[in-house]
Formats: structure tokens, sequence, C-alpha cells
């Protein structure tokens, strides 16, 4: 008899983080982490604050190794298969493939169209077609062209905070990532931008993997297919969403749903 | 209706406070009122003296001769009729000869005559070079220290040793560039002097740690150390004050450090030195000492690209005349010139004290004044472009 597995032995999951322990220095952040991310869905990151969400995002597109004393302790990430401590790993190359954004929107004070065009101009692209093409694109994804494609010239602070953050959004698909991470990135916007960006989300799945850090449980439940729940430090379930919200298997996922902490 | 001073508590009882408190604001406004006071006597005396000497009555306005002169010595000729006329070298020559026994009396004054066209262009050139090269050194030293170096313990030392250097007087630095540009700094050449420190040989020339000489590019060098503390620490202020999401997010765009910093920290903190540049420029347009050993002479009668070379032959290569051409422009960093604030302070300290001598002080200190000032309004102009094509 042959038993049939979720994911195909020949194709890799697009994330899989493997026995990961993650230290700011002494401190110990992430425990013992395994997560397997399949590609073209939604997971979100759920937990209460100060429990590492930010840091394993961080983690997936190696932004955390700045910071001095920061570093993996035990196991490893592979995106496709594909070990991202390799030394011989470009972080240059790796970030095309792996995406950002940050809660905070932050385009940069430019115009509009260098700020979508930046990542491409960084990876050396200077052919302004090739670039207008990839802004038009990359636009058209964070669903802005419409709104902006007569003012690619303005400065990109006269936008108004849900469009920046689409911006920033347009910014890091530009150079089509396989992987966008996002963390809270409706956390400083008000309910109608908020919702446009979580319209978007469904949108960016049929592209891109994503992963989304939310404090904000509906929201989890709105925009995701899958949900992963840290508590210090430690992934304690990750399921469907569905089920792990209507049907949590463990104890500690239904007192954190239901607010009795 | 009013209260009286028993019922209600916040009736002052004590007069004696609020008459302390008005004495105080009054002192204070009395001390701010008599530095804006001498500023302004400062600046009204010196246009007061200055002005009839770089302007006119009759068009063009400006004395373009003050301008365009070099300087040189002031003859102040009278005659027996009465009539004082004052003319150059040659001219009192002339005017010699002409008036025979009915000259009365022959004044010289050194240095006092012709124009300023020598310390202009001199301190300009100065300038540019100071500036350029502390700039470069500045910007690159603050950058490593703020983006690339590991806070700790050295770090914070190199930063209280550049801080120190602002301490240092600035006679000190001109023996400094004495010993390290005019005297030791390597040049490639192909006949060493004798007192070379060291000769390297290269093979298609040797370079010789003989110094640069007396030249624009020693005291512009030495002058770019005496304002490099202030572009340091104002570079790496600007360099802070750009937001922090700015970095992370274009290395989360796949930018090296180094791109991140190119593209999208640097282009932001410019305004910001460029302003403190400014302080730069007025400082080094103005110090005397850095320059007195390394770059600035009492008097040069020839311009910088005037550099004495021998005469041609009529049938002399096109690349002959090429060559001395190159030679002449290298002079604007090759050879000694005259400068502003060494030129004034000449005038009035190094020659007798009078009315000509006096002429030619306050005319200079004038274009110098006008001179910083302009070159001042011009960087903040152009930090006003930059800030309105990269705010925040
Ligand atoms: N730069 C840092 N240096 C040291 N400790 C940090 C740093 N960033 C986060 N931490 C610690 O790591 C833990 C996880 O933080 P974080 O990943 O930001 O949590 P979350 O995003 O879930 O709120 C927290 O205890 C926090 O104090
Ligand atoms: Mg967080």
């Amino acid at each position: 008899m042959v038993i049939a597995t979720d994911i195909e032995p020949q194709e890799p999951p697009m994330i899989e983080v493997r026995d990961l322990d993650f230290a700011y220095g002494a401190k110990l952040a992430l425990e013992d982490i395994n997560l397997k991310v399949a590609r073209h869905r939604v997971t979100a990151l759920i937990g209460p604050s100060g429990c590492g969400k930010s840091t394993l995002l961080r983690c997936i597109n190696r932004m955390n190794q700045r910071l001095p004393g920061a570093h993996i302790r035990r196991g490893s990430i592979r995106i496709e298969g594909h070990d991202i401590h390799d030394p011989r790993v470009s972080l240059t190359l790796l970030r095309q493939r792996v995406g950002m954004v940050f809660q905070k929107s932050n385009p940069f004070p430019k115009s509009i169209h260098d700020n979508v065009a930046f990542g491409l101009r960084i990876a050396g692209v200077s052919d302004p077609v090739v670039l207008d093409e990839a802004v038009e694109r990359a636009l058209r994804a964070a669903a802005l062209w419409d709104e902006l494609k007569d003012r690619l010239h303005q400065h990109a602070h006269s936008l108004s905070g849900g469009q920046q953050q689409r911006l920033c959004i347009a910014r890091a698909v530009a150079t089509r990532p396989a992987v966008l991470l996002m963390d809270e990135p409706c956390s400083a916007l008000d309910p109608i931008a908020t919702l446009k960006i979580e319209e978007l989300l469904g949108q960016l799945a049929q592209e891109h993997t994503v992963v989304i850090v939310t404090h904000n449980m509906q929201q989890a439940v709105r925009v995701s297919h899958d949900t992963a729940f840290l508590h210090l430090g430690r992934l304690v379930e990750h399921a469907p969403t569905a089920q792990l919200f209507d049907n949590p298997q463990q104890a500690l996922t239904e007192a954190y749903l239901r607010g009795t902490f | 209706m009013s209260d009286s001073p028993s019922q209600n508590p916040f009736i002052a009882t004590d007069r004696g406070a609020s008459l302390r408190r008005v004495a105080m604001a009054w002192s204070l406004r009395l001390m701010t009122g008599f530095i804006v006071l001498v500023t302004l006597a400062i600046l009204l005396h010196i246009g007061w003296k200055g002005a009839p000497v770089l302007f006119k009555t009759q068009a063009p306005f400006v004395n373009t001769a003050f301008l365009s002169k070099l300087p040189s010595t002031l003859h102040v000729i009278s005659d027996r009729d009465g009539r004082v006329i004052e003319t150059d070298n040659r001219g009192a020559e002339v005017l010699k000869k002409q008036l025979g026994p009915n000259l009365r009396e022959e004044k010289t004054i050194s240095y006092s005559g012709g124009g300023i066209l020598g310390p202009i262009v001199g301190t300009a050139l100065l300038v540019l070079v100071s500036v350029s090269v502390a700039l470069l050194l500045g910007v690159a030293s603050a950058i490593y220290l703020s983006e690339y170096a590991r806070p700790g313990k050295t770090v914070e030392l190199i930063r209280l040793a550049i801080l120190n250097l602002a301490g240092v007087p600035s006679v000190v630095f001109g023996l400094f560039g004495l010993g390290a540009f005019v005297l030791t700094a390597p040049v490639l050449t192909n006949s060493p002097l004798e007192r070379s420190l060291l000769i390297i040989p290269l093979g298609f020339a040797k370079l010789s740690f003989q110094g640069w000489d007396t030249c624009v590019l020693s005291g512009g060098f030495t002058l770019a150390f005496v304002i490099l503390p202030v572009i340091i620490t104002a570079s790496e202020q600007c360099l802070a004050a750009v937001p922090q999401g700015f970095r992370e997010t274009s290395m989360a765009l796949g930018a090296t450090r180094w791109q991140a910093i190119r593209s999208a920290v640097l282009p932001f903190a410019m305004p910001g030195i460029l302003t403190s540049s400014i302080l730069g420029i007025a400082r080094a347009a103005g110090e005397t000492a850095p320059i007195m050993f390394t770059a600035a002479l009492a008097f040069k009668d020839k311009l910088p690209w005037q550099r004495d070379l021998p005469a041609l032959a009529a049938d002399a290569s096109w690349w002959a005349h090429w060559e001395q051409s190159v030679q002449r422009l290298l002079g604007l960093f090759t050879e000694s010139v005259q400068a502003l604030p060494y030129h004034i302070y000449t005038l009035a300290a190094r020659i007798p004290n009078n009315e000509y001598a006096q002429r030619a002080q306050y005319g200079s200190v004038l274009v110098f004044l006008l001179l910083v000032a302009s070159l001042s309004l011009c960087s903040m102009l152009l930090r006003r472009r930059l800030r309105r094509k990269y705010k925040w």
C-alpha cells in the first residue's frame, strides 16, 4: 500500500526551518523551531508580543545577522531546499529571492518610480525600458498602478499612509521575490487602508509565498491559509488557519485564542 | 470684587521676586544686545571704510582695478603746486622725470598699491583644495565611524581624538603642515632632492619623500586638517539623523552595506554635511597661521598660472606648447600664492601705518567678508536645492 504524503518528495517546501535556535548574545529568542511553508500560501505568524515572531521572520532573509551578537545556535533554514547559511551564499541574491515589508512604511525620499526601481538598480539593472516595465508590473501587483500611473515622478511622500505602505510592497515585489516577508504591515494604518492591503494579500499569494506577522487575529483568519502560533520563542502549533482557530490541538493555543492567558 | 491679599492665596506677597525676575530678563537682554551692537559696529566700520575703496560713484560702480590687479608698491608723489598723485613703480619714474625740480616729496608704501587679485585667487584656491580634501576625508571617516566600525572603546577614543583636534592652536597646524606636506610628502620625480627622506624607485620614476614645497596643495591639505574635526563631527550627526529604516530597507532589497549607504543614506545626509562645510569654508578662508609656512607669501607679483617658463622657439612643436600649458595649469596647485588673511595681516602689521596702507586694508577686509559671505550663500543655495529633492 502506498501512503500519500502532503508534499511531493521531488519538490522541497518553499521555506523549511529545521531545529532552529536563535540567540541575541546570551539571550535565546527562538528555540527548536521546525516549520515548513508550502508554495503560494499565506502563512500568518501570531503570538503575544516578544514571543519571537519578528525574529523568526528576519531569520528567513538573514536580516538579523547585522546585529552584533545575534547568531544561530543550532539548526538550519532552507529556501527551496537550499541552505541559506552556506558560506558561499550572497546576501544580495538571497534577498532578491526573499523580499521584506516592514511595519513602518518607509519609502525613500525619492520619486515613486525611483522607489520601486530601487531593488533593480541595486542589482545592476539600468535599462530604462526594463525598469519602466518592472515598475509598472510591481505597481500593478500592489494595486497602485491605476492610482499612480500619471504621477510616477512625484515624491513618494506625497502619498497617503496606506499608499506608502503599498508602495513599499511594490518596491519589495519589483525584484520578483519568491517569498515575501511582512512584519505587521498594517499596524500603523487605518481600517480602510488595512482592508486594501488584506485584499492585496490574496493576489500576492498567486505569485509569491507570503509569511505575515500579525497581532490581529481576525486579520490572520481573513488573510492566511496557514497559521503558526509562537509562544516564548517556541512554535506551539502550526496548522491550516481554519483548523487552528476552530479546533486548536494545544491547550496553550486555545488559551491564547480565547484570551484567557 | 477684588480680594484682599490675605484672602486670595495667589496674590504675590513677595514683591522682590518679581523685581528679580525683571532684572534677570533685562540683564540677559542687555548682554545679547551688547553682542549685537559690537558685531554691527564692526561690520558698519568695515563697510564704511572699505566701501570707498571697493565702490565708485560712477559706472561701473566697482573699483575694477582693485579687483583685477596684483598688489604692488604705491608711490605717492606731491609737487610744489600742491598736487598729489598716486601711481605705481613705472608711473613714478616717468612722473619724476617730468616734474624735475618741481618734485616736492615722494612716499612709497609697500603692498598698498594696485589691487588684490593675487590674494583673492590664492584664497579661492586654498578654500577649494582644503574643502574638497576635508569633505572627502571627513565624510569617508564619518561613514566608517558611524556605519562600519563596531561601536566600542576604540571608536570612542577615535572620536575623542578628533574632537581634540579641533582644540589644537592653528599655528601648530601650520608647523605640522610644514613638516608633513612641505618637507616630507611624497612626490613622483626623476631627480629627487638631496634632502629627500626616502626614495623608492618605481621603474618609470622615483617616489621621493621630499615634500611638496610651499604651495597651494601643501596649504590646502594643512587647512583641510584644521577643518576636518568640524566636518567629521557634523557628518556623523547628519548620518545618524537618517532613519535607520532606510538602511534596513535597502539591505532587505539586496543592497550591500556600501550600496545602502551610497544610495539610501548619503544622499539624504548630504544637505546637512554641506551646511557644516559652510563653516569649514569660512574657517579655511580665514585662517592665517596654517598657511604662513605652507602656502602663502607676503608678496608675489605673479598669479599661480603665470609661471616663469623658458620661452619657446617660434617653431616649437605643439607638444612643447601643450606641455607648457599643462605646467602653467598645474601651477594652480604647485605654486605658492598670496592669501587674503595673510595680506591683511601684512598690511596691518608689517608696514608703517598710514592712510594709504589703511585704505588697502579696509578694501581687502571688505572684499574678504563679501567673498566668504558669497561662498556661504552658494552652499546654502545648494543645500536648499538638495533638501527639496531629498526631504523626508
Ligand atoms: N535586537 C535585539 N537585541 C536583543 N534582543 C532582542 C532584539 N530584538 C528582539 N529581541 C528580543 O527577542 C525576543 C523576541 O523579539 P521579537 O522577535 O521582536 O518579538 P515579536 O516580534 O514577537 O514581538 C524579545 O524578548 C526581545 O526582547
Ligand atoms: Mg515584532
